[in-house]
């Protein structure tokens, strides 16, 4: 199994224990990784609110290096899989713009056009469809491990985009933890948004939500808090401090990446996954 | 079989969930559960609906937690989604709510005001000739047009939920786009500042608005378009819109986002001075380096190309 890799901004900047992380765990279940040359920042969730037709060019290039490659394109984040899957359906359900598009490409000396042969999945997705890549290679069962599976919104929302599952109702991440032998918990904040990209418009709300997640979390008695996408993952971890004070709870959760959780289920240690460069609840984590 | 019903009541500042057994019929909305429940079980249960045909927007509920118009959604595929003999019914949330059901309106009229939400003709249009335009200027707000305001949208809103004095409701930044696209409005600007005041980017872009509009208008999208028609009609930016261009930017520059540049280019020196706290807990866990150079994308040129191409094509 093989993809063209887009990594996006943070996971090469100050999430890169969740590049290094995924980079491992790949190797360990035989998805091999090909990271796409010379890629762009998507936009995140961001640019499009500037100039629509530059962020859409911008992630056209980015998917039509991948097809060059021959490749599906698979991200870990959120946000970048919003961001490409949104520039694939309006590309390929509008000929005229992708003409237009295409014609921005040509301009401005980019060697290759968008075809539209390119999928664009997310490691959850894949690890959810394709069941056999962890069989028999969870060496660790989290037996002992309550983790609350949180999606965050751009891998559900909008549904017209992001069609893997039903988005008012997921299931896989659910189904994920329950692969690596762990125990999926409820818990009444699962569905919030963790405000990462209003941060700084609406920092009292977003700093409100935090804590609101992470003591959710807490009260269902959930071990760690685990979550498909980078941006969730700093949100809740970076600012889970500050999260504690604006809801005036004691609740401390490590947060990890998805990769992480399924990296400890294959045996890795806390440093093979880079869980020593979280900000919160690094005592917590109990592993053998 | 018999679907259970567990609906939220409010009477008189009283709170209660009450159980109904409604047996299922082929095809039987949830707003025919209800009004089974009425009518056979407990005229005292209210809610509100009139058209039953997807079109006034009165009977939008939330089941399980999303919501929905009741008018439209058959149980028989709720019951499958959630695997469940077992539906939560209850009213809309980031609303008021009048008594069980039924939800408050007047409030959300009262923010809708804030946007001018009336299309003004421009000096050229009169009683005689008209407010002609053709149909390219007509499709860009058409989509818009159709809002029923049965108020899914905001149902759950992120933002609303945490605060709604200082953001809208979805519905009023359709409303908004719908007249700053229209090229017979006089003054399009005037809404959108209005918007940009009402809090326009404090959208957490959480796309719940867009996930729940029965009608697929997008309200998530609308509040992009807004954002976008601020850069070009020259509003000048608060930190909202002022990140967001960091970023944008950012992509001309390097080709990456420059994280430890984003706060300084989005809040200015000082506000980002006093993110020294947050700094020093990033560089203790290694997630920053204040002296590690930022990474120049090698093709950066035709990166620069393409943004200016567009950029050109929008002018």
């Amino acid at each position: 199994m093989k993809y063209a890799f887009f990594p996006g901004c943070v996971l090469k900047g100050a999430a890169a224990e969740a590049y290094t992380s995924m980079q491992k765990v790949c190797e360990k279940i035989g998805i091999e990784l090909v990271e796409i040359e010379n890629w762009t920042c998507c936009g995140a969730s961001h640019a499009q609110g500037v100039n629509d037709l530059a962020a859409l060019a911008v992630n056209a290039r980015n998917i039509s290096i991948a097809e060059h490659m021959g490749l599906p394109i698979m991200t870990v984040c959120n946000t970048c899989t919003l961001q490409l899957r949104t520039a694939k359906h309006r590309l390929d359900s509008d000929e005229k713009l992708k003409e237009k598009v295409n014609g921005i490409l040509k301009e401005a000396g980019h060697p290759y056009q968008y075809q539209g042969t390119s999928e664009i999945t997310h490691f959850l997705w894949v690890l959810d469809k394709h069941s056999e890549l962890l069989k028999d290679k969870v060496t660790r069962p989290l037996s002992d491990l309550k983790v609350a599976g949180y999606y965050g919104c751009h891998i559900l929302r909008p549904q017209e985009i992001m069609d893997y599952e039903d988005g008012k109702h997921p299931q896989s991440l659910e189904r994920l933890i329950k692969t690596l032998g762990a125990k999926s918990v409820e818990f009444s904040a699962k569905r919030k948004c963790c405000g990462f990209h209003a941060q700084l418009a609406a920092e009292r709300d977003v700093l409100t939500v935090t804590g609101q997640i992470v003591d959710s979390a807490d009260k269902a008695q959930a071990d760690v808090i685990v979550t498909p996408c980078p941006l969730c993952q700093m949100q809740l971890d970076m600012y889970e401090p500050e999260g504690r004070e604006a809801v005036h709870s004691r609740a401390e959760v490590p947060i990890l990446h998805l990769q992480q959780l399924v990296g400890f289920a294959l045996g890795m240690s806390k440093k093979d996954v880079g869980f020593d460069r979280h900000v919160s609840a690094q005592e917590k984590l109990k592993l053998d | 079989m018999d679907v259970t019903l567990k609906v939220h009541r409010f009477v008189e500042d009283r709170k209660w969930v009450q159980e109904y057994k409604v047996p299922v019929t082929v095809g039987m909305t949830v707003l025919e559960a209800l009004i089974n429940i009425k009518e056979k079980q407990d005229p005292t249960l209210l809610f509100t609906c009139s058209c039953r045909s997807s079109i006034c927007g009165a009977c939008a509920v939330r089941v399980n937690g999303n919501a929905e118009l009741s008018c439209e959604i058959l149980v028989e595929n709720l019951l499958k989604r959630y695997n469940t003999d077992t539906l939560e019914i209850e009213p809309l949330g980031n609303f008021r709510v009048i008594r069980d059901l039924i939800v408050d309106w007047d409030p959300k009229y009262a923010r809708l005001k804030k946007i001018k939400p009336a299309m003004e003709p421009k000096a050229e249009f009169s009683p005689e000739t008209g407010c002609k335009q053709s149909p390219e200027e007509f499709n860009k707000y058409k989509k818009y047009a159709g809002c029923i305001l049965c108020g899914s949208c905001v149902s759950e809103c992120n933002k609303n939920a945490l605060n709604e004095k200082d953001f809208l409701d979805p519905f009023v930044f359709v409303k908004a786009e719908k007249l700053v696209a229209d090229s017979r409005d006089r003054d399009p600007k005037a809404h959108l500042q209005a918007v940009q005041d009402a809090g326009l980017w404090r959208c957490f872009n959480c796309q719940e608005c867009t996930a729940k509009c029965p009608k697929g208008l997008d309200p998530a999208g609308a509040i992009e378009k807004l954002k976008e028609a601020t850069f070009r009609m020259r509003l000048s930016q608060d930190v909202g819109g002022k990140h967001a261009k960091a970023i944008y930017d950012d992509i001309s520059d390097s080709g990456m986002l420059d994280e430890s540049k984003l706060n300084i280019k989005s809040e200015g020196f000082i506000m980002a001075g006093l993110r020294l706290p947050m700094a020093l807990r990033l560089m203790n866990v290694g997630k920053m380096n204040p002296l590690e150079s930022h990474p120049v994308n090698p093709e950066i040129n035709t990166i620069r190309a393409i943004v200016k191409t567009a950029e050109k094509e929008t002018e």
